[in-house]
């Protein structure tokens, strides 16, 4: 419905893109938009279903001003999928209750990897049969729009 | 779930009021001419139209006869924006994760 679909390809093996996301170590080292980093003190992990994702983004010009995510898994399969949902009831403008991310892992040729990120800002009772082809009628709007 | 921005996407939720949406992008139409691609009655177009109404995606002539809808660019413009925002977020992070990736295979080699 109004999930965000992001594809990449990354130039690496998909166990290495995977790592990436469930190694603390490594989640900290690239995770964050620019100008924010995730100290690695904060990145807790327990990756399995019903497990936790836990880290904290932190402004690197104002160290205040902090942006914690605090996930639970509900999919994991090694090196393919990982689906964490995240309660964002709190935050106002955020006009939903639950956060869900899902990231998809394929192998594409070249021993590179496409990556599929979705993510759904609505409750799933409101999904269902609508979610089809939104995010390209988005995109022709958007392109109306223009 | 009742903020402005929601009942906006949940007035986007559905294909055909998309298609709706899309048809009015290209300029004013009555009822008549929006049921004419979907094989729908004009009642159900009309619920269609209500809830986009509602949303403040389209606004309606008053006059009964040939009521014409118009397309409201403000509330979908603030709808784009906040997927622009994430769209945005990602963008960024994934570009941090392609040098990551990159160090890391150095690193290995």
């Amino acid at each position: 419905m109004t999930d965000l679909v992001i594809t990449r390809i990354f130039d690496a093996p998909r166990e290495m893109v995977y790592r990436a996301f469930t190694d603390p170590d490594q989640l900290s080292a690239w995770f964050g938009p620019v100008g924010w980093s995730v100290p690695r003190d904060s990145v807790d992990m327990d990756v399995r279903v019903g497990g936790h994702q836990r880290f904290t983004m932190v402004n690197d010009a104002d160290p205040a001003m902090t942006s914690p995510a605090n996930a639970t898994f509900v999919e994991v399969i090694e090196n393919e999928l990982l689906v964490g949902e995240e309660n964002v009831a709190h935050i106002p403008e955020f006009g939903a209750d639950v956060l869900r991310l899902r990231i998809e892992f394929h192998d594409e040729e070249g021993g590179r990897t496409r990556l599929v990120l979705t993510q759904s800002p609505f409750p799933e009772a409101m999904a269902g049969d609508a979610r089809e082809g939104w995010g390209s009628s988005f995109t022709k709007l958007d392109k109306l729009l223009a | 779930m009742t903020d402005r921005l929601s009942v906006i996407f949940a007035a986007l939720a559905d294909p055909t009021r998309r298609a709706i949406l899309a048809r009015l992008a290209e300029g004013e139409a009555t009822v008549t001419e929006l049921a004419e691609p979907f094989d729908i009655s004009l009642p159900a177009i009309s619920r269609h139209l209500k809830v986009l109404e509602n949303a403040g995606l389209i606004s309606r002539s008053r006059s009964a006869q040939w009521r014409s809808s118009r397309l409201e660019a403000e509330p979908l413009r603030e709808a784009t924006a906040w997927m622009e925002r994430y769209r945005r977020f990602w963008d960024d992070n994934f570009a941090r994760l392609d040098a990551h990736l990159k160090r890391m295979q150095e690193e290995g080699s």
